[in-house]
């Protein structure tokens, strides 16, 4: 190993020789000439003499600049397609088998579709509340448990590398098709609580009610277990970046373990704690065991009710998500303007 | 005298350092480690049983008559090298343009000031929050006016522009690793006569080493397990394992008609046994190279440790 090494060393160190004196000098002439007959040596001069505001402003913009192509070609018109659909008095998706194309058809403009949503159809209304309860009583819960999860992976204990690839298995298995897989096969729950002998010990000594809600919270516990997957690992990396000498600091000044993560470790966190909350949302709301989704896709096929009237409760899921990012955001904010 | 040295071994010092701590650590590691662990036991001990051993209600965990047979027509039936090979293939290049694409559109959100830069990250927000059932249809009559369906295009020229698989989240992170560096080292290496480039490749990307870790081992197994979205887009180009996986019982069908009987004299139709054999198949590369990526992780501490200060 050394030696391979050591030869790798040298190899790379004879390059490095090769580039500055053979290849970098004619690199250099040949991109002289290159900028100053194409112009862009002119372009450069000119940039370099803007102020250094505009300057800094241009080369953001050249960063962020395959986000708003791609934003042109891919997010803008979907995004704008589906907006109009909801206000729609028809609208529908027809294909052309002849030229093998899908066309796009919508006729009149109309907000019927909010108005049968919220004066005929409580069902529907009563479906929205309750996931929007759902989402927002599983959004901190997803939280606290991945923070958990992620304090105790750091810790400094022996195995812990063979613990972390067990906590990525939720990341594998939650994503794709895996997860409608696993459940027909019924494997993401433990049997052993619904019928094995921690079930029947609760059973007999608790009573009843108490019961029920116990393996009732402990099958919560273990879905919610399986939700924080991808949660853990980003709050995980978020706190190897915090620099151990600071602990160390705070000890010495007399800081429990309890008062450092309160005042070090937390604050540290509040910003992947927003990109956590809003990935929890999302992908806990776009499960399809969500009865919204199902509701959106039994309208979808529904002739009673139609594509616009479906695409319309997608966007009052969406709705629903940006008010509780919203919601939990702000918590987060204000929580975090009393620690300055 | 004694009592005090038994507290202290007991409770620890800094208080994670303790015998009590590291024992309640080791039981919650267990325990949960065992939730997660159940399914793929479950498929690892199923995928060894004979179908005898399967219809056979006593043996729960531990097949009686262990066989490697399994996996032999699995193997077989996926096709499993060539659909390997297309895996790595569909999932590796999407990925390096993911997490290279995200970084850059992070840095450039993370460290510059520019017009309309609060209304542009509020889009890329929006635009994640839509629900997938709305973006579908849409998104592919796109890719069939430019062209990129039954390619490779139609996961690498969204993912160069920032719109891959639930890509905001990568930027996102990209975005707040980028922000956690502070600006005077910026500064300083500018007026050293760094320009940008430099200051992105020498400052920004070796301080955020654990962003660029996580975002790459998610797009990996993302774009691994997508198949949705692979069959959509290219359903006779590559074969890869998890799409295999989907459509395994009539590839294994095809092979071995119902009926046939094997060498032992058991017969070989398409059973649970197999069905996880395969599974598993798709699922241990991912596994193997989140193993080998999780030692960069603990290594990713040090050095960032030695930056930061």
């Amino acid at each position: 190993m050394k030696k391979i090494k050591e030869i790798l060393a040298k190899f790379m160190n004879r390059m490095e020789l090769i580039y500055e004196h053979k290849l970098r000098p004619i690199m250099v002439k040949v991109g002289f000439y290159a900028g100053k007959y194409t112009g862009i040596s002119w372009l450069i001069k000119k940039y370099q003499r803007l102020k250094h505001r505009t300057r800094s402003a241009i080369t953001g913009l050249i960063f962020v600049l395959p986000w708003m192509i791609g934003l042109y070609a891919f997010g803008i018109r979907p995004f704008l397609s589906s907006l109009r659909m909801t206000v729609a008095d028809q609208a529908q998706y027809i294909i052309n088998t002849d030229t093998q194309t899908v066309d796009f058809v919508v006729n009149g403009w109309t907000f019927r579709h909010f108005v049968e949503l919220f004066r005929n159809q409580p069902g529907h209304v009563q479906t929205m509340i309750d996931v929007f309860l759902d989402v927002a009583l599983i959004v901190p819960l997803v939280m606290i448990f991945a923070l958990l999860l992620a304090l105790m992976l750091n810790q400094p204990i022996k195995g812990k590398g063979i613990f972390r690839v067990i906590f990525f298995i939720p990341v594998i298995l939650l994503s794709g098709n895996m997860l409608s897989y696993f459940n027909q096969y019924n494997l993401l729950t433990v049997p052993a609580i619904q019928s094995g002998a921690i079930a029947n010990g609760i059973n007999q000594y608790l009573p009843r009610q108490f019961a029920v809600l116990i393996t009732g919270a402990f099958e919560r516990i273990v879905l919610i277990l399986w939700l924080s997957g991808v949660q853990t690992l980003i709050f995980l990396a978020g706190l190897q970046k915090n620099d151990k000498s600071i602990y160390e600091a705070a000890s010495i000044d007399g800081a429990s373990m309890w008062d450092s993560f309160w005042k070090i470790t937390l604050p540290g966190l509040h910003n992947l704690m927003i990109i956590n909350i809003i990935y929890t949302t999302v992908i806990y709301a776009n499960l399809s065991n969500n009865p919204l989704i199902g509701l959106i896709n039994q309208t979808l096929v529904d002739v009673r009710y139609g594509r616009a009237y479906s695409s319309m409760l997608a966007w009052m899921l969406f709705v629903i998500e940006l008010l509780i990012i919203g919601i939990y955001t702000l918590l987060i904010k204000l929580s975090n303007r009393r620690y300055n | 005298m004694n009592r005090v040295l038994w507290k202290k071994r007991l409770m620890g010092r800094y208080g994670n350092d303790g015998l009590l701590f590291k024992i309640i650590l080791y039981i919650l590691f267990i325990g949960i480690g065992f939730i997660f662990l159940y399914p793929i036991l479950q498929m690892i001990v199923t995928s060894f049983m004979p179908l005898v051993d399967l219809v056979d209600p006593t043996t729960i965990w531990i097949p009686k008559n262990f066989t490697l047979r399994n996996y032999e027509r699995a193997i077989e039936a996926l096709n499993a090298w060539q659909a390997l090979k297309d895996s790595f293939v569909v999932t590796l290049i999407p990925t390096a343009f993911v997490v290279i694409s995200s970084a850059l559109i992070g840095y450039g959100f993370a460290t510059y000031q520019f017009p309309l830069k609060k209304l542009m990250m509020g889009i890329l927000l929006v635009i994640f929050l839509i629900p997938n059932i709305l973006m579908s249809i849409p998104t592919y009559v796109i890719y069939r006016e430019l062209n990129m369906l039954d390619s490779l295009k139609a996961f690498i020229y969204p993912a160069i522009a920032g719109f891959g698989l639930r890509q905001t989240i990568f930027i996102l992170i990209f975005y707040q690793f980028f922000k956690m560096i502070p600006i005077e080292m910026k500064e300083a290496a500018e007026v050293d006569g760094a320009n940008a480039v430099v200051v992105f490749l020498k400052i920004a990307i070796p301080m955020s080493l654990p962003a660029f870790l996580i975002t790459s081992l998610y797009a990996f197994v993302w774009y691994w397990n997508e198949t949705s979205l692979a069959l959509l887009y290219f359903p006779t180009k590559y074969s890869t394992l998890p799409m295999a996986v989907i459509g395994f019982r009539t590839l294994y069908e095809n092979l071995y008609p119902q009926g046939t009987v094997g060498l032992e004299g058991a017969s070989e139709t398409f059973n649970q046994g197999v069905q996880f054999a395969g599974t598993m198949l798709s699922i241990i590369p991912l596994l193997v190279v989140y193993f080998i990526a999780q030692k960069w992780f603990i290594e990713g501490v040090d050095r960032s440790g030695i930056a930061g200060s």
